[in-house]
């Protein structure tokens, strides 16, 4: 088990993962940018630039999935009708900012020598990041944690449920990687607080 | 004539200056830690004032952290989606 994030002399912060941490890092990313593709409220990336010039449309409505709808909240609580146009006018660059981030981390951890294959036993690697790639993966890492946390259903207080399951529920299992994702988080954000 | 003018021209002003806030909510997720990180990254407070707003969101379920004009106060919104918090604009008098 790795020690989590620690400061580095020149600003930014690095951290020690085993492959398997490492692995799991990455598919966590992944799945975040496959769950960002694929509702279809967005205007598909590929489609020829000037067709996408010419359709201003993004989403107005409140995503179905509780992930989706917990990543993109609506902005205003009282106003359905001021909610939609923000949601029209900012969704998709929330969208694409959100799966740009966590490319980053994939991108982070391979350069840092994660095979794209896992296979080597006892591979670790040292994932060096300076200030801004600090705040990238702060930001990815709350949205892994705010997807587990929808599809687990956390709600405030209920530590003593999830320590009561026992080891052959897979929800222990998923509850084990949202607590690991909140000790990496912790330590990478008191290493590069002021 | 002259005094209508006036008076239709201070009637807009105080529809298009009524302030708008931020408001940051309170959620089962987010680490205290972080969420002061994030007041301090972005509305440049000091860690005081942020610990201070983070301790409101999270014994009042809801703190204030800006406020002034409604395209403000969106990309504030934004901003904080952006970094997975809570956030929502509502009228300063609301």
């Amino acid at each position: 088990m790795a020690d989590g994030f620690h400061a580095r002399r020149r600003g930014g912060a690095v951290a020690t993962f085993s492959g398997f941490e490492a692995d799991l890092l990455r598919s966590l990313a992944s799945q975040i940018i496959e769950l960002l593709r694929n509702e279809a409220a967005v205007p598909a990336v590929d489609v020829d630039p000037f067709e996408a010039m010419l359709d201003f449309t993004g989403p107005t409505t409140e995503p179905d999935d509780p992930v989706l709808a917990r990543l993109f909240p609506s902005a205003y609580r009282e106003d359905e009708e001021a909610a939609g146009e923000f949601r029209r006018f900012t969704e998709t660059d929330l969208r694409n900012g959100k799966a740009g981030n966590a490319a980053a981390v994939i991108d982070a951890l391979e350069e840092a020598g994660l095979p794209g294959e896992l296979a080597e036993e006892g591979l670790v690697i040292d994932v060096e990041l300076d200030g801004e790639q600090s705040v990238v993966w702060m930001k990815s890492i709350t949205d892994m944690r705010l997807a587990l946390a929808s599809r687990l259903e956390i709600e405030e207080g209920d530590e003593e449920f999830w320590d009561s399951l026992p080891d052959d529920d897979a929800r222990a299992h998923v509850h084990d990687i949202y607590d690991w994702l909140a000790y990496l988080q912790e330590t990478l954000v008191r290493a590069v607080s002021r | 004539m002259p005094v209508e003018l006036e008076e239709t021209a201070e009637e807009d002003l105080t529809a298009v200056d009524r302030p708008w806030q931020t408001v940051v909510w309170n959620d089962p997720v987010n680490l205290m830690s972080y969420v002061t990180f994030v007041f301090q990254q972005y509305f440049g407070f000091t860690k005081k004032k942020a610990e201070k707003k983070m301790l409101e969101v999270h014994h009042d379920g809801r703190s204030t952290v800006a406020s002034g004009s409604r395209e403000e106060m969106e990309r504030d919104v934004q901003a904080m989606h952006e970094y997975g918090l809570w956030a929502t604009l509502e009228r300063a008098d609301g």
